[in-house]
């Protein structure tokens, strides 16, 4: 086996996990783990009705934002 | 009769009969009843589905004003407004019990116009709301929460909480990378030994160190950086610890093996690199996650002293802030109600609960002339009074400024390892430079010398000794939180082993707390049916206990007529014509009959229709487990103290029940901590074990302070230990485990240095070989965890 295919393993390996790494680094960073109870137990909840509530916090916060913005 | 059924809303349980019938549904009271079809309207009666099995407690009816909270100087203080120009608060939220209490909560928040925003963490109730200001108020969104049924109030978010969170967070950061690179080391080190063993290529072993250099660079630079910081700042100072070790360890190794990759000759150590930042950093990171705040422990103490009080200006009542309130004005004080601030009754009287000052129960009636003092709560009493203090000046504003100072100069002891390591370092440092003086002059070959005196560095592995005090109070934190012991610091365990003196107070925490029954004496056979009725109508703690004695399923409630309470005496009610009395020898006596009370119990006496019939001694009994607990910790050599807020007779008993030969009476909040003040002042290390308000001061100032599980919450706030079964044998665990534990460090130090001893002398004579070192890496590591494990030899569950 040469020792390239051993050099190209490692890396797309060694790769790959960070890319997961980042990803985990990202989710801390803003604060999914915050609440570990609140984590596991948001599971139980997570229909498509909150996911919509979620949605609409978002436009709702848009609008408000954009009023905010208005020339005075 | 009795068969109980849940409430629809709080699924607390009561008999059917007292319910309020609502179509199918059957509430406890109108506030759940009002929640339920609030919730039922805005479509969230989902919740219940969430709910499950849990019970909520019933929606409280009695709230102040929300729009006070609206008010300019309320703003100020606790609302901001953040970059987009939103407004922010941060909230506790009372009354959560599960997971569906915070979903509802961020429902309804969420549905209300202009709330942008609603973060709940379910762990410690504190909320986070962000709203635009010129749609919807605070106060509007306080209402919202209160009508729900729960209660919300602001806490002021300071740095010191958002500073703690930060660390914390940049801990998870830097564990998150070193573990993935340490986990990839290792499997990159099982084709390095296998072909250490068996062979291999020198070209492979070239790209499986290169491998391994890519991995140990972010450990090294961004999980290390702590040690890094440390070291700096260890050199600004001019002091050797710990950091300083492991820095110039790991550092020295990396580049040595960078070095060796390089020039292809022998064995890189990248694997050494990244299991001492790893490993150390875990142990460090035990010791910030425990760390609690300060703040959190304020915001619980603030809100037991009310904001506002109703002032009496020229015959109006006018709400004034507490501290605008002057001395020699006239406050106001009704039923329920807490005293804010201190003062002298003018008019009316009333029975006051005292226990945030003295750890009784019992309500002492106040009248005419006497002093009132804030922290206590008016039970009946609807009192004038005259302010002889202001508010920052109050007895409660003093116990909270004193509590601050208290929690913010702590004393810390430090940690044995240490002090040990900064010894360590600054020898293993001093014999690595000597090791390349000596290879230098013997062979004058720069390179071996340098090589040879890195080696003693890396040999000289921290791991285990960094290691030695986390994994064994980690292994002694499990045991005791099996057992119903909470250490809230790791750190404690190693203070608490070296404990001169226990402190303990006695209502509630030697004793149940709460008068029990020791002694009925029924002088005639009598329809308990008529002494139940009454005393029913009794707040009074002793008439509670009298009424749980003699409670069984055959009594029943019988209409009484012209109830009165008469202060501190009793309680007395016409029935059939004839007069019921309840209450001590006073009341007797008034009513006509003639006894001699000579107890030095509390006594219940009974009469009907001027018959004495029964008499009830009460007296507040030590827990069953107390007296040997107590004997047990005597055995290990700590004095035990008990101090007491109650009078000589009732501590006199108490303290010979249990076996305790040195105590104090009648002390205040300031004069147990001032006590342990004069402890701390012998030299001695001190363990204070509370349950009370008024035991706070003292659990702040001692070295350790345990709370018993179900003190009030402020006490186990402010301690460093909670006892969650509240048993006092837990009590006695607990020093045992602590002790044990640091036996444990004791020794895991010993074995780190034992292997030092004899590997530091072959890495300075040039014998260590790549072998040796990773056995010696991996070893004493292992053997330090292997033997903390052995803490938990005796300990079954």
């Amino acid at each position: 086996m040469s020792s390239w295919v051993i050099a190209m393993m490692l890396g797309v390996s060694v790769f790959l996990g960070s890319i997961a790494v980042v990803a985990l680094m990202w989710a801390i960073k803003k604060g999914q783990f915050d609440d570990e109870e609140k984590f596991l137990n948001a599971v139980k909840f997570d229909t498509e009705e909150d996911l919509n509530d979620a949605a609409n916090l978002e436009r709702k916060k848009e609008k408000l934002r954009k009023k905010e913005y208005r020339p005075e | 009769m009795s068969d109980k059924i849940a409430c629809t809303h709080c699924h607390l349980e009561f008999s059917k009969d007292v319910m309020i019938k609502d179509g199918e549904h059957y509430f406890c009271c109108n506030g759940c009843q009002g929640v339920f079809h609030l919730l039922s309207d805005e479509g969230l009666d989902s919740f219940y589905d969430k709910l499950g099995d849990n019970k909520l407690a019933p929606p409280s009816e009695q709230f102040e004003d929300a729009s006070n909270f609206d008010s300019p100087a309320f703003y100020e203080r606790f609302v901001s407004i953040n970059k987009e120009g939103f407004a922010e608060v941060s909230l506790i939220i009372e009354g959560i019990h599960c997971a569906a209490c915070v979903w509802l909560n961020e429902k309804a928040l969420t549905n209300m116009d202009g709330v942008v925003a609603t973060n709940i963490n379910y762990t410690n109730n504190k909320a986070k709301i962000v709203w635009d200001d010129d749609i919807v108020k605070l106060s509007q969104i306080i209402e919202m929460i209160r009508a729900i049924g729960y209660d919300a109030y602001p806490y002021d978010a300071s740095l010191q909480e958002v500073k703690a969170d930060k660390e914390r967070k940049e801990y998870y950061l830097r564990i998150a990378v070193a573990v993935f690179a340490t986990m990839n080391m290792m499997t990159i080190m099982v084709a390095q030994y296998a072909g250490y063993f068996t062979g291999i290529t020198p070209e492979i072993k070239h790209i499986l160190n290169i491998g391994e250099w890519v991995l140990s660079t972010p450990v090294l630079f961004y999980s290390g950086w702590p040690f890094i910081r440390g070291t700096y700042y260890g050199i600004k100072t001019k002091t050797v610890n710990m950091d300083t070790l492991v820095a110039t360890g790991a550092f020295l190794t990396y580049i040595y093996s960078i070095y060796i990759t390089l020039t292809r000759s022998g064995e890189a150590y990248f694997d050494s690199v990244t299991m001492i930042i790893t490993f150390v950093l875990v142990g460090k990171f035990l010791e910030v996650l425990s760390k609690k705040s300060v703040a959190d422990t304020l915001d619980v103490m603030n809100r037991h002293l009310p904001t506002d009080v109703n002032v009496v200006e020229d015959e109006k009542i006018v709400t004034k802030n507490v501290n605008d309130v002057k001395i020699s004005d006239i406050v106001l004080i009704t039923s329920g109600e807490r005293v804010a601030i201190d003062g002298e009754i003018i008019e009316g009287s009333g029975n006051f609960d005292e226990s945030s000052l003295t750890g009784e129960s019992e309500p002492v009636y106040k009248t005419i002339g006497e002093n009132i003092v804030s922290g206590t709560v008016s039970i009946d009493a609807d009192v004038k009074y005259k302010a002889t203090k202001d508010f920052a000046h109050s007895t409660m504003s003093n116990i909270v400024s004193l509590l601050e100072n208290a929690m913010n100069n702590k004393p810390r002891i430090q940690q044995l390892a240490n002090r040990i390591s900064e010894y360590f370092s600054s020898t293993i440092l001093a014999l690595a430079f000597l090791t390349f003086v000596g290879w230098l002059l013997y062979s004058s070959n720069f390179e071996q010398a340098f090589m040879i005196s890195i080696s003693v560095i890396v040999i000289a592995c921290p791991c285990a000794l960094a290691l030695a005090t986390p994994v064994a109070t980690l292994v002694g934190l499990s045991i005791a939180s099996k057992r119903g012991i909470l250490f809230k610091e790791a750190a404690q365990l190693e203070t608490m082993a070296g404990t001169d003196v226990l402190v303990l107070d006695k209502t509630g925490t030697i004793t149940e707390g709460k008068p029990e029954v020791v002694n009925a004496k029924e002088y005639k056979e009598f329809d308990k049916s008529l002494l139940y009725s009454l005393i029913l109508h009794s707040k009074h703690p002793i008439a509670r206990s009298v009424a749980e004695y003699i409670f069984d399923d055959t009594l029943a409630c019988l209409e009484l007529e012209s109830l009165q309470n008469i202060p501190s005496q009793g309680i007395s009610a016409m029935y059939d014509s004839k007069m019921l009395a309840g209450g001590n020898a006073k009341l007797m006596q008034a009513i006509g009959i003639d006894i001699q009370s000579s107890s030095e119990n509390s006594e219940f006496y009974f009469a009907y229709g001027g018959e004495l019939l029964a008499k009830y001694e009460l007296f507040d009994m030590p827990r069953k487990d107390a007296k040997e607990a107590i004997e047990n910790i005597k055995r290990l050599g700590i004095t035990v103290v008990m101090l007491t807020g109650d009078h000589e007779r009732s501590a006199k008993k108490v303290a010979e029940l249990v076996g305790i030969k040195n105590f104090e009476y009648e002390m205040t909040p300031e004069g147990k901590a001032a006590y342990i003040e004069k402890l701390h002042s012998e030299g001695k290390k001190v363990v204070m074990a509370g349950d009370g308000i008024n035991d706070i001061l003292a659990l702040a100032n001692s070295d350790i302070g345990i709370a018993m599980g179900n003190g009030s919450d402020i006490a186990i706030e402010v301690s460093d230990v909670v006892l969650l079964n509240d048993t006092f044998s837990s009590l006695y665990d607990s020093f045992k485990i602590s002790k044990k534990t640091f036996t444990m460090i004791k020794e895991n130090l010993a074995l780190s240095f034992v292997y030092n001893a004899i590997t530091i002398p072959l890495a300075m004579a040039g014998f260590i070989i790549p072998l040796i070192a990773a056995l010696s890496m991996s070893a004493s590591s292992l053997l330090v965890v292997g033997n903390s494990m052995r803490i938990k030899f005796g300990y079954k569950d």
